[in-house]
């Protein structure tokens, strides 16, 4: 499933987070949203998951070419992984990635195995086999993070949203998560927009990669197109100070 | 009874410091507390006992085999079986308005909230017989629909939850705060609507919270006197709830009745205690 993102501006207050911002993400894309703190990334996925709301004007959002602007986050269900992981503390791994199959509509709500099934084959996939009865406070971070992924992907989400996945990570951990996530996209293909401030990770993962900087769109473009042909200084300056 | 004290409960452990007080001053600001507690509040549970026993078990047994008395204890009941489920409702809205939105007069509302605390109960009874009583505003057009307030259950009832809506909604309001609403957005992104997200999510979050709130909400619904006192009319075997009753035995030289019903008050207290004793536990296992 595509997103379309156009015209999106938010204010908070007189502040503008995010101005004017155009942005599309094609079917089975992984696209990075690279910036400085601050910058609007995760403003930006909150408007696009819809748990935060654009300002009203003439953006829009479509998913698949559906105007979605102004339907709420529970009808969207794009699936959304936060920098926090927002784990539910007092439910089991097992409970936290069964939950978005436990809240689905009786008709398409699987049956109590099937929905077991799906945890027990999330828990392998995500390498937490023999987990699922533990609490998120006896994960690591690491483990929580996979754990956030996993309840995300539940549902069979056609859109994923990442915010900063790997950001409370060590470098080590990061890497064999990066990897595996790479290796997931591979093979399951969900269009899938994930924001970091790590340069590095961007153009190891992303097919495309959009710069971010005060709320404005800098350059968006392959990682060799950007390093090669860097839009402006900012780029050029944020791709290299990163890069020391 | 009347004053029910609302401790900070996330303040459980004190932490120890270097500059702790020395081994005597110490003990002397011990006793201190502990010879304060037992004069104020031990005492007087005591005598409240012995008394109600002073013509012993039988004594004790015959001061409820009487029709005002039991009158007075389901009237009680009754108003907190009203008053305690609407201001759970009411304490659980304030909390999530306070807690998750932002707007304008947030702030007042949330010292709104802690209004019973420091406004008289009797100025609260009042304002009910200023509004509905017989010369209030609204009173003559009442008595044309032949709709009673004062000197009546619903007078009983409005100025109890006046006095006690504060309780759930004062405990919540922080706690809900505190835990920030990432867990329910996650619920959301994951397709569940609001009534799942609060069952789901929301509810298990704040249980104990919401456990102390009510149990402290109930201790003092029945044990409310001055703001019932004003709007009762003290009607024996129709608006007399169990502080009145008490008083009413007592004035009339009742001794052994009035201790013994003060003693289910009493026992009130306690069991109030111990369930707050013991949520305050597992918040703090939480
Ligand atoms: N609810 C809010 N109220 C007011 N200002 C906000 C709010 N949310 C975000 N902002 C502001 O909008 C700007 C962008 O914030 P955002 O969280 O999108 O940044 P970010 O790019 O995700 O940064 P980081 O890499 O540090 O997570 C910041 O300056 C922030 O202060
Ligand atoms: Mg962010």
């Amino acid at each position: 499933m595509s997103i379309h993102i156009h015209h999106i501006s938010k204010t908070f207050g007189s502040f503008h987070a995010l101005k004017n911002v155009d942005l599309e993400v094609k079917t089975g894309e992984l696209v990075a949203l690279l910036g400085p703190s601050g910058s609007g990334k995760t403003t930006l996925l909150r408007i696009i998951a819809g748990l935060e709301f654009a300002d009203a004007g003439e953006g829009s959002i479509q998913f698949h070419g559906t105007d979605v602007t102004n339907r709420s986050a529970y009808e969207r269900k794009a699936g959304f992984v936060f920098q926090n992981y927002a784990l539910f503390n007092h439910m089991t791994v097992a409970e936290n990635i069964a939950f978005g199959l436990r809240v689905m509509k009786r008709p398409e709500r699987p049956d109590r195995e099937d929905i077991e099934k799906s945890v027990t084959e999330l828990l392998r996939r995500i390498a937490l086999e023999g987990y699922g009865s533990r609490f998120p406070s006896q994960l690591s971070g690491g483990q929580k993070q996979r754990v956030a992924l996993a309840r995300a992907l539940a549902v069979g989400p056609q859109v994923l949203l990442l915010d900063e996945p790997f950001g409370a990570l060590d470098a080590k951990v990061r890497k064999t998560l990066r990897k595996w996530l790479r290796q997931f996209h591979e093979e399951t293909k969900v269009t899938t927009l994930f924001v970091t401030h790590d340069q590095d990770e961007a153009f190891e993962l992303a097919d495309r990669v959009v710069v971010l900087h005060e709320g404005d769109i800098q350059q968006i473009g392959s990682p060799q197109q950007l390093r090669e042909h860097p839009k402006n200084e900012f780029v050029a300056d944020f791709l290299d100070c990163v890069m020391i | 009874m009347a004053a029910i004290i609302i401790s900070d409960p996330t303040r459980t452990t004190r932490p120890r410091k270097a500059t702790a007080e020395s081994l005597w001053s110490r003990w002397l600001i011990i006793s201190i507390a502990v010879g304060f507690m037992g004069l104020m509040f031990v005492l007087p549970l005591v005598i409240i006992f012995q008394e109600a026993f002073r013509k012993g078990w039988e004594g004790f047994v015959q001061a409820f085999d009487d029709r005002a008395t039991t009158h007075a204890i389901w009237l009680t009941l009754k108003v907190a079986a009203i008053t305690v489920p609407l201001n759970t409702l009411f304490g659980l809205a304030a909390a999530w308005c306070i807690s998750r939105f932002q707007f304008r007069g947030r702030r007042f509302l949330s010292s709104l909230i802690e209004l019973p605390l420091w406004v008289s109960p009797v100025i609260a009874g009042m304002v009910y017989v200023l509004l509905f009583g017989a010369q209030g505003l609204f009173g003559p057009a009442l008595k044309e629909h032949g709709i009673k307030i004062i000197f009546a259950l619903p007078g009983i009832v409005l100025s109890t939850i006046f006095v006690t809506f504060t309780f759930v909604a004062r405990v919540l309001a922080p706690q809900m705060e505190a835990q920030g609403q990432a867990e329910e957005e996650a619920a959301m992104t994951l397709g569940a609507n609001g009534w799942q997200m609060f069952w789901r999510v929301t509810l298990p979050k704040i249980k104990w919270g919401l456990l102390y709130g009510i149990i402290l909400c109930n201790a003092r619904s029945m044990g409310e006197f001055g703001a019932v006192s004003v709007v009762s009319g003290h009607i024996r075997n129709k608006t007399n709830t169990v502080p009145l009753h008490i008083e009413v035995l007592y004035n009339e030289y009742q001794f052994v009745p009035a201790f013994a019903v003060a003693s289910v008050l009493a026992l009130l207290a306690l069991v109030t205690l111990i369930l707050k004793t013991l949520t305050t536990t597992q918040r703090g296992a939480a």
